[in-house]
C-alpha cells in the first residue's frame, strides 16, 4: 500500500556525478543501497553546459548505481546548484474569514501563495519555498497556525529561485537517459538534512557546501531557513589558479593541490620547502608559494561569503558556528581560513545517521546526494498534508 | 426495455425516474456499494452481485444477487475468471431482469479476482444487449498482488471495454499512494472506496441535474476519453458566504486531483456547477476562474451549471476528467480495449459537445475551410476572452471564462499540412490522437470534428503570425528581448548547430512564439526585430520543456570577452562570474599581485 521507500539522489557536481540509492527504513534511518559515481565532464560552476557528454557520464554512473543497488531506477531526486541561484524572503499576509476565526488548510495555502508573489527576475522560476514562521495576530513565530483561532495570519517564507532554462537543462539531461525527475533541490538544501541535525539548526548554523564549482551555503536561524545561495566559486578554481600561476597543466595541479596544498598560511611552517610537481620531471615548487596560491583564493571567496552575510545581520545570530561540507571541504587548512573570515567555530561534517556500505559515506563529497534521500523521505512524509509530489514541471513554469 | 439510439444516447436521458442502477459485481464491489449505501444515495438503486453467500448477505445494499448458486454452492469463486464467469452465465435472467428497465447502469467492480474478472464482463454483455448506458469503474490490482492477477484484470477490462460506453479505471497501486501511505490498510480501501462512490454519485448528479446550461452523457464521454486513462476526479460542496471557493478548494483537494496539479494534464475537463436558487453568476465565474488556473491551455472545458433545488444554500462543484496514463506497465494492455468502444462514442459526441455551446461554436463553425483564421486563436488565449462574445442569450454569460474547447478542435482542422506540430506534442505526455480508423461501431457517420488533443500546441503555433491581440497583449516582451541581444554573432552560429533536428523543422512563428525562453536570439538574431513583440504570454510556459538547448547559447551570449583568455584558463569559456566588479575567474593570486 505505501509508496516504496527506495529513494534515489541524483547530484550532477562540478567533478562528479553522484547517484545514491538509499532505502528509509521504519524508523527512520537512511540504509543505502548502492551508489553509483563518475567524474564529471561537461559541467562547469555546477550547471550542465555540454548536455551529450553529461549524459554520457550519467549513464555510466546509472549502471553502476544500479548495479550495486540492484534497484532498477526509475526516477530520482534532482540536486541543482549554479551561481544562478538566489533566494528571497518574503512575508505574506492575509486576513481570515470573519464569520469562523480558525486558520484552515486553505488560509495556510493562501498565505503561501501570497508569500510567494514576490517579483523574482523574468526568466527565473521558483526552487523552494521554505515556511520560516508564522504570526497569528502578530504573535510571533507560531510553529503551526492550523486551527488557531486569529484574524491576521502571516507567514515568513524562504524562496529560493533560479533561471528556469538552467535547471531544465539539467532535467532534461536526466530525462534522457532516460530517468524522471521527480522534484529539482538545491542542493545545500538536501545537504543541511543530513548534516545539521534539528539541534544546529535551531541555534543557528552556516552550512558551506564547497564542491568542484560552486560554493553553496544555507543558514538556518531559530530553524528556519534565513539565507541560501550558491557561488560560482569552487574547487576547481583552485585548481585553476594553481595551474595558471605556475603553468602547468591542470591535470599536475590538481594533483598537487590535493596531494601538498593547503588554504592555510598557518600550515607548512618549514615554508621553504620544496615539493615536487608530479610528473614534470625535476620541476619544484615551494611549499609556501602553492599556499599563498590557495590561499589567497579562499580567502577571498569566505570573506566574501562572510561579508553578504554579515550585511544581512545573520552572523550574530549563529550560535553553532559553521559546518564545512562538499568535497572541496577536504582541503586541508580551510577549517582555520573559514573562521578567521566568519570569525565563527567551524567543523568538517559528513552526513550522519545512516547505515549500509557506510564507511564509503563518511565522506562530505557525498552529504549532498545523500541528503537527497532524506528530502525526499520528509517530502513523502508530508505528503497527505501537503499533497503528492510537487508536479515539476508545473513548479518551474508558474510564476 | 427502452432502446437506445446510440446517436441520441448522447443528447438527453429522460427526467424522472432516474433509472439508475449502480451494480457492484463480486468482493470489491460490493464493498464500494456499502460505502454508497451508507452515505445514502437515494438517486440510485444498489445491486450486489456476488458468488460468495456470506459477503452478499453483509451487504446493505437494497438488491442483491446471488451468482453460480449451484455450481458454487455459495463460496466464492476462488480467484478463478473462468468459475466468476460460469457462475454469472447461470444467474444470467436474473441479472437481465434486474437490468432490464433501467437506463442507466453503473457497475463497480474490482478487478483480479475471480468473480469479478469473470462476472463482471459478463453482467456488461447483458448490460449492453439490454441497450442500457453503460458506466463501469473498475479498479486494477495491486502490483504485489502478482502478475496473474493484473493478467485476469487487463483480460476483464479489455472485455468490458468492449461493451461498456465509459471505463474509468482506478489503479489500486496509485490510490494507495495518493491516500494514506501510511495508515491502515482498512482505512486506505475504505478511502479508496469512497472515492470511487463519489464518483458514481457525482457523475450520476452531473448527469441528472437539470442544467441551465447542461452537460450530457455527451459531455462526459469526452471528459473520460483519454486512452489509456487514469480518472481524475473531484467533488466539492460547500455553504456560507465563501462557498464557490471553498467548494473548488475541496473538489480540486481531493486525493484523485492532487490539489488540481494533474488537471494541467488532462485534455479536456468536466465541470459541473450546482447549487440552489440562490446561487448566482458571479459564483459561477468564481469558480471557473479558479479552476481554469489549474486547467492547461489548451484543456478543453466541458462545463455546465445547473439548479437543483435540493442543494438548498449550498454549491457543489463536480471536476471530472480523465489524465492519459503515464503508461505504468501493467496499464498499457487496456487501452486498446478499453477505447474500442469508448471512442466511436466520443467522437460522435465530440460534436454534441459543441452544438451544446451552438451559439458560441457558430462563430467559429466556418473555420475549417480558413487556415491561418485569426479567429480562433485569440479564443483561445484566456486574454482574449473577448472573442467569443457573439453569444445570444444572457445565461451563457457564464461560459466566457472557456468558451476555448469548442473552436479548438475546428482550429485544429487546417493544421494537418505543416509538420511542426509532432514536434511540439514532444514534450507533452499526451498520446496523440489515435486513429479511428478501425472502429467497428457504425455510429459514427455524423463525425466531423477530430478529438482536440492536438489541437494544444498547435493553436499556439499559429497564432503569432496572424494574431493581433496576442501582438497587443505581449507588450512587455521587447524588454526581453533586448535584454539578451548581446549575442556574440559566433555564439549565435554554434547555437544553430546545437540545435536538435527536430527543432529545425520549427517555423518562424514558432520561435517567435517562444521568444522568452531565448531561442529567437539564438536562432533568428536579425529576425528579432521584425516580427515585433508578438508572443502570447502563456506560450512560453508550455514550450520551456523544450528548449533548453537555448540555455547553452545564453552562457556563450553574456561570454563578454573583457579579460585575456589566457587569464582564466579552463573558465575561458564559462560565462566569468563577477562580484564587486572583479572577475572571479582569474586567479586571485595574480589580480592582488598586480
Amino acid at each position: 500500500m505505501a509508496a516504496s521507500n527506495i529513494y534515489v539522489g541524483l547530484e550532477i557536481g562540478t567533478s562528479k556525478v553522484c547517484i545514491v540509492v538509499g532505502e528509509v527504513r521504519g524508523d527512520g534511518a537512511i540504509k543505502i543501497l548502492g551508489v553509483g559515481q563518475h567524474p564529471s565532464a561537461g559541467v562547469r560552476k555546477g550547471e550542465v553546459v555540454d548536455p551529450d557528454t553529461v549524459q554520457t557520464c550519467l549513464h555510466d554512473a546509472l549502471i553502476r548505481a544500479e548495479e550495486r543497488s540492484d534497484v532498477e531506477i526509475n526516477t530520482v531526486f534532482l540536486a541543482v546548484s549554479g551561481s544562478h541561484v538566489e533566494s528571497v524572503n518574503n512575508r505574506g499576509t492575509i486576513r481570515v474569514a470573519d464569520e469562523k476565526m480558525e486558520i484552515s488548510a486553505e488560509d495556510l495555502e493562501e498565505v503561501k501563495k501570497i508569500a510567494r508573489d514576490v517579483s523574482i527576475p523574468e526568466p527565473n522560476g521558483y526552487i523552494h519555498s521554505i515556511i520560516q514562521h508564522y504570526y497569528v495576530d502578530g504573535q510571533d513565530k507560531v510553529l503551526n497556525p492550523l486551527n488557531m483561532l486569529g484574524q491576521k495570519l502571516e507567514a515568513d517564507y524562504h524562496i529560493i529561485h533560479g533561471v528556469k532554462s538552467r535547471i531544465q537543462n539539467a532535467i532534461r539531461c536526466v530525462r534522457e537517459v532516460p530517468l524522471e525527475v521527480e522534484d529539482i533541490v538545491f542542493s545545500p538544501v538536501a545537504a543541511a538534512q543530513v548534516v545539521l541535525n534539528r539541534e544546529a539548526k535551531n541555534e543557528g548554523a552556516i552550512l558551506i557546501d564547497m564542491g568542484g564549482g560552486t560554493t553553496d551555503y544555507i543558514v538556518f536561524v531559530d530553524g528556519a531557513v534565513e539565507a541560501s545561495g550558491s557561488l560560482g566559486v569552487g574547487g576547481d578554481h583552485i585548481t585553476n589558479d594553481i595551474a595558471l600561476v605556475l603553468k602547468i597543466p591542470l591535470a599536475r595541479a590538481e594533483k598537487l593541490k590535493v596531494a601538498h596544498g593547503s588554504a592555510s598560511l598557518l600550515d607548512n611552517p618549514k615554508s621553504d620547502e620544496l615539493i615536487p610537481v608530479d610528473g614534470d620531471s625535476g620541476r619544484k615548487v615551494e611549499q609556501s608559494y602553492l599556499n599563498q596560491i590557495m590561499n589567497a583564493r579562499v580567502s577571498e571567496l569566505y570573506e566574501m561569503l562572510a561579508e553578504e552575510l554579515r550585511e544581512k545581520g545573520l552572523l550574530d545570530k549563529i550560535g553553532k558556528g559553521i559546518f564545512l561540507t562538499g568535497g572541496s571541504s577536504l582541503m586541508k587548512g580551510l577549517d582555520q581560513v573559514v573562521g578567521d573570515a566568519f570569525g565563527l567555530p567551524v567543523q568538517r561534517t559528513n552526513p550522519k545517521s545512516m547505515s549500509g556500505p557506510t564507511a564509503l559515506f563518511e565522506n562530505p563529497q557525498y552529504a549532498t546526494p545523500v541528503g537527497l534521500i532524506r528530502y525526499a523521505q520528509l517530502l513523502d512524509e508530508q505528503r497527505p498534508k501537503a499533497g503528492p509530489i510537487r508536479n515539476l514541471f508545473r513548479k518551474l513554469v508558474k510564476k | 426495455m427502452i432502446e437506445y439510439d446510440p446517436e441520441q444516447q448522447g443528447q438527453e436521458i429522460p427526467e424522472g425516474d432516474l433509472g439508475v442502477k449502480v451494480i457492484g459485481v463480486g468482493g470489491a464491489g460490493a464493498n464500494v456499494l456499502d460505502r454508497m449505501a451508507l452515505e445514502g444515495s437515494d438517486e440510485a438503486e444498489l445491486l450486489t452481485m456476488n458468488t460468495d453467500m456470506r459477503a452478499l448477505n453483509t451487504s446493505v445494499s437494497s438488491g442483491k444477487i446471488q451468482l453460480g448458486a449451484t455450481l458454487l454452492k455459495g463460496m466464492g469463486a476462488g480467484g478463478d475468471p473462468e468459475l466468476g464467469k460460469q457462475a454469472a452465465l447461470e444467474a444470467v435472467d436474473e441479472i437481465r431482469a434486474a437490468i432490464r428497465g433501467a437506463k442507466m447502469i453503473f457497475v463497480c467492480v474490482g478487478l483480479g479476482g475471480g468473480t469479478g474478472s469473470g462476472a463482471a464482463p459478463e453482467v456488461c454483455r447483458i448490460a449492453k444487449e439490454e441497450g442500457v448506458f453503460l458506466s463501469v469503474f473498475a479498479t486494477l490490482p495491486f502490483s504485489f498482488e502478482g502478475e496473474r492477477r493484473m493478467e485476469q484484470a487487463l483480460a476483464a477490462l479489455e472485455r468490458i471495454g468492449q461493451y461498456a460506453n465509459t471505463v474509468m479505471t482506478f489503479e489500486n497501486d496509485r490510490m494507495g499512494e495518493l491516500i494514506v501511505p501510511k495508515e491502515g490498510v482498512a482505512q486506505a480501501f475504505a478511502a479508496a472506496d469512497k472515492i470511487i462512490s463519489q464518483s458514481i454519485r457525482a457523475t450520476v448528479n452531473v448527469v441528472h441535474r437539470p442544467g441551465i446550461i447542461r452537460i450530457g452523457m455527451d459531455d462526459l464521454l469526452t471528459a473520460l476519453k483519454d486512452k489509456n486513462s487514469r480518472c481524475l476526479f473531484g467533488f466539492g460542496q460547500a455553504k456560507g458566504e465563501a462557498r464557490a471557493h471553498e467548494a473548488v478548494e475541496q473538489a480540486l483537494n481531493c486525493p484523485l486531483l492532487d490539489k488540481g496539479k494533474l488537471l494541467n494534464d488532462a485534455s479536456s475537463v468536466l465541470v459541473q456547477v450546482a447549487g440552489g436558487e440562490s446561487m448566482t453568476l458571479f459564483e459561477v465565474q468564481a469558480v471557473m476562474d479558479e479552476i481554469n488556473k489549474h486547467v492547461g491551455d489548451g484543456t478543453q472545458i466541458l462545463f455546465g451549471t445547473g439548479s437543483d433545488p435540493r442543494l438548498g444554500n449550498s454549491l457543489s462543484v463536480t471536476v471530472i476528467s480523465s489524465l492519459a496514463g503515464e503508461a505504468p506497465a501493467a496499464a498499457q494492455a487496456e487501452p486498446a480495449t478499453a477505447t474500442v468502444t469508448v471512442d466511436p462514442l466520443q467522437q460522435v459526441t465530440a460534436q454534441p459537445t459543441s452544438t451544446l455551446a451552438a451559439a458560441v461554436t457558430a462563430a467559429a463553425k466556418p473555420a475549417p475551410t480558413l487556415v491561418a483564421e485569426p479567429e480562433p486563436a485569440p479564443v483561445f488565449e484566456e486574454v482574449a476572452e473577448p472573442a467569443p462574445a457573439p453569444e445570444p442569450e444572457p445565461v451563457k454569460e457564464e461560459k466566457a471564462p472557456e468558451p476555448e474547447p469548442e473552436p479548438e478542435p475546428v482550429a485544429e482542422e487546417p493544421e494537418p499540412e505543416p509538420e511542426p506540430e509532432p514536434v511540439a506534442e514532444e514534450p507533452e505526455p499526451e498520446p496523440e490522437p489515435e486513429p479511428v480508423a478501425e472502429e467497428p461501431e457504425p455510429e459514427e457517420e455524423e463525425v466531423v470534428v477530430p478529438e482536440p488533443v492536438a489541437a494544444k500546441k498547435i493553436v499556439i503555433e499559429e497564432e503569432p503570425a496572424t494574431n493581433p491581440i496576442a501582438a497587443a497583449v505581449s507588450a512587455g516582451t521587447p524588454a526581453l528581448v533586448s535584454d539578451e541581444e548581446e549575442v556574440t554573432p559566433l555564439s549565435s552560429a554554434d547555437k544553430v548547430e546545437a540545435t536538435t533536428e527536430d527543432e529545425e523543422t520549427i517555423t518562424l512563428s514558432r520561435i517567435v512564439s517562444e521568444g522568452k525562453t531565448g531561442k529567437i536570439l539564438t536562432r533568428e538574431v536579425p529576425e528579432v526585430p521584425e516580427p515585433g513583440p508578438v508572443e502570447p504570454t502563456k506560450a512560453p510556459a508550455v514550450k520551456m520543456a523544450d528548449s533548453p538547448t537555448s540555455e547553452k547559447a545564453q552562457q556563450q551570449q553574456e561570454m563578454l570577452q573583457l579579460d585575456p583568455v589566457a587569464a582564466k584558463g579552463r573558465f575561458a569559456k564559462t560565462d566569468p562570474t563577477i562580484v564587486d566588479g572583479e572577475d572571479l575567474d582569474v586567479p586571485t593570486f595574480l589580480r592582488k599581485k598586480g
